[in-house]
């Protein structure tokens, strides 16, 4: 399991990462070596087994939609906008996503 | 008297014959910090101030005879990765350098209730991805045994805080045995509790099916102790449970050493194991059976997949969850840098998050990645899924014959500096034996038994899911008898 220094370009602008040129080649060493060992799940028969979707198997847990009781009060809002690198009133503020 | 090799028990007696002030026993701590942590590193941030206010308010009330908690007055020390409001809170990544948390986690809060006192934020390898604290963005931690070797991780600031004698007790989180393998490496007792038996709100998310946040202490005691001010339910993580579950009464009806049965699984000591560890933990098996407890080999199959399954589910749920970390809402950013011309959203994402990740988080967020593209989907993740299953299925098999389940924590002592930067592999090898345990969602405590050429060595108990505080008094057992 060996990755091209392409495919790890593409994977990571999958993951919005901005890669330097000089690391491309380690990480495709890299990630092919842990992708090269996880190939050994290949060798479990997995013939009628229910997949595990987490870490124990709890119930559907429901809660009042309430933010402002536990989530965010009014000073956590400013504080929360304060820490945001660019704003304006009150908002996040975007540079352009369509080109 | 010596006020840095405190237990919780023993600091508490003090502050309650009114032998030692909440503000003595707080500076004690921050004049050792001082001396010593320049060479160690533990911390990354200190809150002093606070600190010495919440003592003095502790102090207060002890001077009006009103009866104090079990954890007031003393000092905690708080991973990197748990939210304080007001206090800076980075994952030990430069995409965090100058983060204020706006909120306090579900952890903090409940401590707070019982007026436990904070002296700072511990070292850890970045977003908790590591096992040695090399991966911190602000430089690693040296293990206080022996400042030439890690002090393991991701929570490695807070096991060397507590070895060092810079605070009483200390929260870390366990996404792979991130508190149990630097608690084994520093020689202090490290507790991961069952999944869901304490709230991960506030706790920045690496792995949310995995990670549990936990006690890192002196003594089992002191680990009981913690745990039960920061268990239970919370509206704020739905899969937190009440603390009815999880059982009761850690102080009093002690066990029958006779009704105890211990597995011993023989997939957990072979090649690969430092001989030593083997002996020392093999000598506690010894004792436990002399002194009347039930010993059984078990096996757990399909433990030699487990590191695989791991490094699938874990990189899967590490790409989701550091998703949020875009340059936009929070954290560095290369938003308003005039310097690197951006034009777009998409060019804040990628200068902003490939510049403030290091390079072990970029390693597992594009794993991840990879893990769950179209087409690889179905070969890697879900098969990942299933192999779990398997996984938590030799457990269930072994807790009907079991109580609990003697292993050793790492299958080496602390190792040098640099030895397993160079090869993730060889690092990712270091969680052999904890691993399991998080992916079967059950609970683990490591504990300190005899050394090994003198560096210190973690024996880990594992229990069934909820049994946690059975679990601990088996661990105060095996902790009384190999001293």
């Amino acid at each position: 399991m060996a990755l091209t220094k392409k495919e790890v370009e593409k994977i990571a602008k999958l993951a919005r990462l901005g890669l330097e040129e000089s690391e491309k080649e380690k990480f495709a060493e890299d990630l092919s070596s842990v992708l090269g060992y996880v190939q050994k799940l290949s060798e479990v028969n997995i013939e009628k087994v229910e997949p595990m979707t987490g870490g124990t198997n709890l119930e559907n847990v429901m809660r009042e939609d309430n933010e402002t009781k536990d989530i965010a009060d009014d000073e956590m809002k400013a504080d929360i906008l304060t820490a945001a690198p660019d704003k304006e009133n009150g908002y996040f503020k975007v540079p352009s996503i369509l080109e | 008297m010596n006020l840095n090799k405190l237990t919780i028990k023993q600091a508490h007696e003090l502050l309650e014959k009114r032998e030692v002030s909440s503000v003595e026993l707080i500076r004690a701590h921050f004049n050792e910090i001082k001396k010593r942590d320049k060479d160690i590193h533990a911390f990354l941030s200190l809150t002093e101030e606070e600190a010495i206010k919440a003592a003095k308010k502790v102090d207060e009330r002890i001077s009006r005879g009103e009866p104090i908690e079990m954890l007031a007055g003393i000092p905690a020390a708080i991973k990197d990765n748990i939210l304080i409001r007001g206090a800076k809170t980075t994952a030990a990544s430069k995409i965090l350098e100058n983060y204020v948390a706006p909120y306090d986690a579900t952890v903090i809060k409940k401590l707070k209730e019982e007026n436990a006192v904070f002296v700072g934020k511990t070292n850890m390898d970045e977003f908790a991805m590591g096992s040695s604290t090399e991966n911190s963005a602000f430089g690693p931690t040296k293990n206080p045994v022996d400042l030439e070797r890690v002090p393991g991780g991701s929570s490695g600031g807070s096991a060397a805080a507590i070895k060092a004698g810079f605070s009483v007790y200390a929260l870390g989180s366990d996404t792979g045995g991130s508190i149990r393998q630097p608690a084994g490496f520093c020689g202090v007792v490290g507790f991961k509790p069952t999944y869901g038996a304490v709230s991960r709100h506030g706790l920045i998310a690496m792995a949310s099916s995995l990670d549990q946040i936990g006690p890192i202490a002196r003594n089992v005691d002191d680990a009981a102790a913690v745990f039960e001010a920061i268990r239970g339910v919370d509206e704020l993580d739905s899969t937190s449970v009440s603390s009815s579950a999880g059982g009761q009464d850690y102080w009093n009806s002690p066990l029958d050493m006779e009704e105890i049965k211990v597995g011993v699984p023989r997939e957990y000591f072979i090649h690969g194991l430092n001989p030593e560890i083997e002996k020392n933990i093999k000598s506690v098996i010894s004792k436990l059976e002399k002194e009347g407890v039930g010993i059984e080999e078990i096996f757990l199959p399909y433990s030699e997949w487990a590191l695989a399954t791991y490094y699938i589910i874990m990189t899967a749920e590490v790409s989701a969850n550091l998703a949020r970390f875009d340059g936009i809402k929070y954290g560095f950013s290369q938003i308003k840098n005039q310097k690197s011309k951006i034009k777009n959203l998409m060019e804040v994402y990628l200068e902003s998050r490939g510049e403030g990740f290091g390079a072990e988080v970029r390693r597992r967020i594009m794993l991840g990645t990879y893990i769950l593209s179209a087409g690889y989907y179905e070969a890697y993740y879900a098969r990942a899924q299933k192999v779990r299953r398997l996984i938590k299925q030799d457990f269930d098999r072994a807790f009907k014959e079991v109580d609990v389940i003697i292993t050793p924590t790492s299958p080496t002592t602390a190792f040098k500096f640099g030895e397993k930067t160079q090869d993730p592999l060889s690092m990712y090898l270091a969680d052999i034996y904890t691993i399991s345990v998080n992916l079967a969602g059950l609970p683990g405590v490591s504990i300190p038994v005899k050394e090994a050429a003198g560096l210190p060595v973690g024996l880990q108990l594992i229990g069934r899911n909820f049994d946690d505080v059975r679990l601990l008094k088996i661990a105060k057992i095996i902790e009384t008898i190999s001293q």
